[in-house]
């Protein structure tokens, strides 16, 4: 190993990922390595390894492993909360508490079933929202010849970086009765609901509006025959009212974090393509369309899956602000599972709660990613032949060669 | 053409003025939006509760009153304060240190079950943390440190994110550097440690930002790993004022003087270090 | 094997080195593990089982405002003085969470608040020590009170004090309506006319507070409840609740009542002191709020109007819990005989107005406090609590159903609850 070689290496790899290069050095110094001297060698560098990422390892495993494992068996027990969950007082009960999620008719599976409604309006109106505002914004903070785009940054992203908690209070104020909100729409000669107490559903709401039914006589052919412990019109409800405070509360403290995943992609645009599609003519929408957006599949892929991931564990907001009320319409799996857990010590239907929660997460995540992989391939394909195409054009335009 | 005589604007000019003014319209729009809130709860905090209920949209306190952050200074909420100054810089630091460690080892050294490791990392990463409520509740109280101070930080010690941030930026250290220190003798914590980690400045950096604002912000965590109101943090000890554990009803002054409280100490990272928060915001992008 | 080729001082280096993480690791989990502050290592180290030593106690209560909770603490110091142990006052954000969370780690509070309704579950669940034949002259509680603590027999814990439901009213608006002492509504159709007449551009006549504990008093006045205690059967499905709810339901759709929440209040104490509301119907712990929060607001006091079955109110007690886990039984047991002696009891009543548990303590009560004639009045006719084991979650979405009772299907809202509540008690 000569000090050229080293630089040599060095440089060369300095931006790889091959993070095998040290064999080499790691040997220490000299030629004397001898077969029992690596042996030893590759002993200790396992000992540092392993010493390295031990603390980790204890954490994550004591912390995330073995509770993951507890609940497991918590989901499948009779525990009530008292004494010791693993000792033998404790029962062996099946899949009887995923049963009462899902077959038992009575209050529980309704519970669940309205939390799991809630929570689906919730992730139908916050995922689009958040995605399009976030990438509307950093479309806009990327024109170059706007100014202070600095500040601007700043601003949408503070919200994201402040505590929920903080936030949450604050909304609580804003939106009161008679609240900043309410005394804005009252300027335009609105008068905004009572925001934290009013449990209507936001599509009951639009048919009563349009006349499609009355709220206050909802058509039997909808409330007389349901499924899973909620009638039809119950399903149909839309979120409430007060879930629409925590929609604009997630959607206005997410979009920074996820405006900035979109102006890093968007500085990722290459430049010369987008003014090779504006010189053949084509406007700024449709080069949006045709080269912008192809090449911010990917990130839009992290952003939804992100946005899926978040918005079913929404929590924090649901115990600050509204413990699940009015009428249980802001209950979220998430918040339900610790209040049966931690207030109605049903431990074993909540841990069986949790447990489906992750189902939904994982399922919902990985068929997302496996839909967008398709066409994002597809996509990437297609652009890149575009591009070709439009390269080729251009410089034959010029009189210069095809590469 | 159009700069020598600017006085004829062509129609390209002015759709780009356009443009340009809808541009700033939709900006100055938004900023508003992201920002009055955070006006509207420093106004606020100084208000009395009946100024507060009659003038909600006022940035003027009228009277100008410092009672709610008396009220607050004469609560348990100094308290709540100290805490999380605690929690947050233990497990700040013991984050940044914990996660370097494991970042440079599946980095950089190569032993044997590494990659087995590293798997498990990102796999520990896919799990939803609020599903983990109960799981966690259940091996503090096994572990018998319920509603101790350990219990409030070692959970948090380690995050998996943080050592993928880690990794990732290690295996851009040129090996060189090293290579050099082991020629010197040095053994393996000392490269890292007085080598490697200086030169991971801008890393750490974003790793102790985002630690900071991470744990400062934990609300769910400790509702579950404590019961104790000598353990209270600000956010769980916050969240009880909307039930008026102050005394009756929405004091909405003494609310916004709290959440003001706890905004302050992230804002001021925020505005100081801005440029990592992006970093880690983007690092965040990468890991996906 | 041959020896290692390697200097000693290296290897002595490198084992420095790793000794220096294991070091540092151990540090930054020990500095953060075993530090904090002094306060917490005392409430770890209880002392042993009362009676001997110094005990450290801690007590949980549900608080109704800063009166209450300061008449408890400085209680709570007195007993500590006398005592030579500590308490340490905590107000619940929410009890029913805090106890189930207690129980469930293993370090419940020592002493609490324990309401009706909350009981029984924690009676079954053995999370209570029974101790009320420890209590000093414990014939002297009212009986009805002691056998709402009661269940299969055993008495658990002595009731801390009890209040009713009575009509507060406005005197300022009452008179800008022009309304005298004549018009006292006595009947559910005066109770109408008055709410409608209080009714202004920024009052309303009446304020409701949340859930089953403040409707639930039209259903008694009509004969009605949602169970029977003492059979253990669900009688909510029935006309007469329906037609209770559905006046209640009519009231409100006229605008001349609402929810506190609609009224941006927690409570109908909050929306009455506020002056949002010119009525509201709440128990004795108001007396307290109003004169801490709202001394400026004057109020009268009357009997709930009567309503087809006659007169009727709701009666609430809670009793000091004792957990089943503490390790200070005894010290806490001393401390209930401290808080439940005649005297302590005519304090509490005069700081936050609840109503004394003992006889002994009730003729000075009565001569003390004339203003109070309604909630006295209140005593004799008062329904308790639906205290049957099991019915918690049916309960808490009973009251989450009555939050939409504007828009609801009364029927829908006794129905469900009948068939939920069944299910509960088998």
């Amino acid at each position: 190993m000569t000090p050229d070689g080293r630089t040599a290496t060095g440089s060369v790899l300095a931006t790889s990922s091959v993070s095998s290069a040290p064999t080499t050095g790691r040997g220490g110094p000299g030629p004397r390595r001898t077969g029992t001297g690596r042996r030893r060698l590759g002993e200790s560098t396992n000992l540092s390894g392993w010493l390295f990422v031990a603390p980790t390892l204890v954490v994550l495993g004591l912390f995330l492993l073995v509770p993951i494992l507890m609940a497991l068996w918590v989901s499948v027990s009779d525990w009530t909360g008292k004494g010791n969950p693993f000792s033998g007082d404790t029962g062996f009960v099946g899949l009887d508490n995923y049963k009462v999620l899902f077959t038992e008719d009575a209050l529980t599976r309704q519970d669940f079933m309205t939390s799991l409604r809630n929570n689906f309006y919730f992730v139908l109106l916050v995922v689009p929202a958040q995605t399009v505002l976030a990438l509307f914004l950093a479309v806009v903070l990327n024109q170059s010849l706007l100014k202070a785009r600095g500040f601007f940054r700043s601003a949408f992203y503070f919200p994201s970086v402040t505590s929920s908690v903080a936030i949450s209070l604050t909304f609580l104020f804003l939106f009161t009765g008679s609240g900043a909100v309410n005394s804005l729409l009252g300027f335009v000669g609105i008068d905004g609901p009572n925001w934290f107490s009013d449990a209507r559903g936001l599509i009951h709401i639009v048919g009563d509006k349009l006349g499609v039914w009355s709220i206050d006589s909802p058509p039997a052919a909808l409330t007389d025959s349901g499924v899973l412990s909620l009638s039809w019109w119950d399903w149909l409800s839309g979120p409430s009212v007060a879930l629409c405070v925590i929609i604009m509360l997630v959607v206005w403290t997410t979009t920074g974090t996820f405006m900035l995943m979109f102006l890093a992609a968007l500085q990722d645009v290459p430049q010369d393509v987008v003014e090779a599609s504006r010189i053949d003519g084509a406007n700024r929408w449709n080069t949006f369309r045709a080269v912008t957006l192809p090449h911010l599949r990917p990130t839009m892929l992290l952003v939804i899956t992100l946005g899926l991931i978040g918005t079913w564990q929404v929590f924090d907001q649901v115990f600050v602000m509204t413990t699940g009320g009015p009428s249980k319409t802001t209950s979220t799996p998430a918040y339900l599972q610790y209040f049966y857990a931690f207030e109605g010590q049903e431990w074993g239907v909540a841990a069986a709660m949790a447990f489906v929660l992750f189902l939904i997460i994982f399922v919902l995540t990985g068929l997302q990613r496996f839909l967008f992989r398709d066409k994002d391939a597809i996509a990437e394909k297609r652009a890149v032949r575009a591009r070709n195409r439009r390269r080729r054009k251009a410089l034959a335009a010029e009189g210069g060669e095809v590469r | 053409m159009s700069t020598l005589s600017p006085a004829r604007r062509t129609p390209i000019d002015n759709r780009r003025a356009l443009l340009l003014f809808l541009g700033y319209v939709v900006l100055v729009a938004f900023a508003l939006i992201y920002l009055y809130p955070f006006f509207i709860q420093v106004a606020t905090s100084f208000k009395t509760d009946p100024d507060a209920v009659r003038n909600p949209l006022s940035l003027s306190p009228d009277p100008f009153t410092g009672r709610s952050f008396q009220r607050l200074a004469t609560s348990d909420f100094p308290l709540w304060f100290l805490n999380s100054v605690v929690v947050t810089v233990c497990v700040t630091v013991g984050r940044v240190f914990l996660d370097s460690l494991a970042g440079y080892a599946l980095a950089r050294i190569k032993f044997r079950g590494r990659q087995a490791i590293f798997t498990a990392v990102l796999a520990v990463m896919a799990v939803p943390g609020v599903i983990l409520l109960i799981p966690k509740f259940l091996v503090l109280k096994q572990l018998q440190i319920y509603d101790t101070y350990p219990a409030l930080i070692v959970p948090l010690l380690v995050d998996a994110a943080g050592v993928f941030i880690m990794k990732q930026f290690f295996e851009n250290i040129p090996v060189s550097v090293e290579e050099a220190a082991r020629i010197d003798g040095a053994g393996t914590f000392r490269i890292f440690w007085s080598v490697v980690l200086p030169m991971a400045r801008p890393a750490v950096i974003t790793l102790t930002i985002l630690s900071f604002q991470g744990s400062w912000n934990e609300l769910p965590h400790f509702i579950v790993a404590s019961q104790d109101p000598a353990l209270y943090t600000l956010t769980k000890g916050v969240a009880t004022l909307t039930s008026g554990q102050l005394g009756s009803g929405n004091q909405f002054p003494l609310t916004m003087a709290a959440a003001l409280v706890m905004t302050i100490p992230v804002a001021l990272v925020f505005v100081i270090f801005q440029r990592y928060f992006v970093t880690g915001a983007n690092a965040g992008a990468e890991k996906g | 094997m041959t020896s290692p080729r390697r200097t000693p001082a290296r290897t002595a280096r490198r084992r420095a080195g790793l000794a220096a993480l294991a070091l540092a690791s151990a540090t930054v989990l020990a500095a953060c593990g075993g530090g904090g502050f002094e306060e917490d290592s005392t409430d770890t180290a209880d002392g042993p089982t009362g009676g001997e030593g110094k005990a450290s106690l801690q007590m949980l209560i549900a608080s109704s405002g800063d009166a209450e909770t300061k008449a408890v603490e400085d209680a709570a110091a007195a007993w500590a003085e006398e005592s030579g142990n500590e308490v340490k006052v905590v107000v619940a954000q929410d009890m029913a969470q805090q106890l189930s969370q207690g129980f469930a780690g293993g370090n419940p509070p020592d002493i609490f608040y324990l309401d009706a309704s909350l009981f029984p579950d924690y009676a079954v669940n053995e999370n209570l020590y029974a101790y009320a034949d420890q209590v000093d002259d414990v014939d002297d509680f009212y009986q009805p009170l002691r056998d709402t603590f009661t269940l299969d027999g055993t008495e658990y814990c002595v009731p801390k004090d009890f209040s009713t439901l009575a009509l507060q009213i406005n005197t300022k608006s009452w008179e800008a309506a022009g309304l005298t002492e004549d018009d006292l509504p006595t009947t559910w159709d005066e109770l109408a006319d008055v709410a409608g007449k209080l009714t202004t551009g920024d009052q309303v006549g009446l304020a409701l507070g949340p859930g089953r504990d403040r409707v639930g008093a039209f259903l008694v006045e009509n004969g009605g409840f949602w169970a029977d205690s003492e059979s253990g059967e669900i009688t909510a499905d029935t006309p007469e609740n329906a037609e209770a709810l559905q006046y209640a339901q009519d009231l409100l759709k006229s605008g001349d009542a609402a929810f506190s929440a609609d009224l941006d209040s927690g409570w109908g104490g909050e929306a009455f002191g506020t002056e949002r509301a010119a009525m509201t119907i709440e128990g004795n712990w108001i007396k307290g709020a109003m004169e801490n929060d709202y001394p400026d607001v004057d109020y009268t006091v009357a009997e709930l109007p009567e309503g087809p079955a006659g007169k009727g109110t709701l009666q609430f007690t809670q009793c000091w819990g004792i957990s089943a886990e503490s390790k200070n039984q005894s010290a806490a047991v001393d401390l209930v005989n401290f808080l439940t002696t005649p005297e302590q009891q005519l304090e509490f009543a005069d700081a936050f107005g609840v109503m004394p548990s003992r006889q002994a303590a009730q003729q000075d009560y009565v001569d003390s406090y004339p203003e109070d004639a309604a909630f006295i009045a209140g005593g004799e006719y008062g329904q308790g609590p639906v205290n049957l084991p099991g019915v918690g979650p049916a309960l808490a979405d009973l009251d989450s159903q009555l939050e939409s009772l504007k828009s609801a299907n009364v029927e829908d809202v006794l129905g469900s609850f009948q068939k939920n509540a069944e299910a509960a008690v088998e």
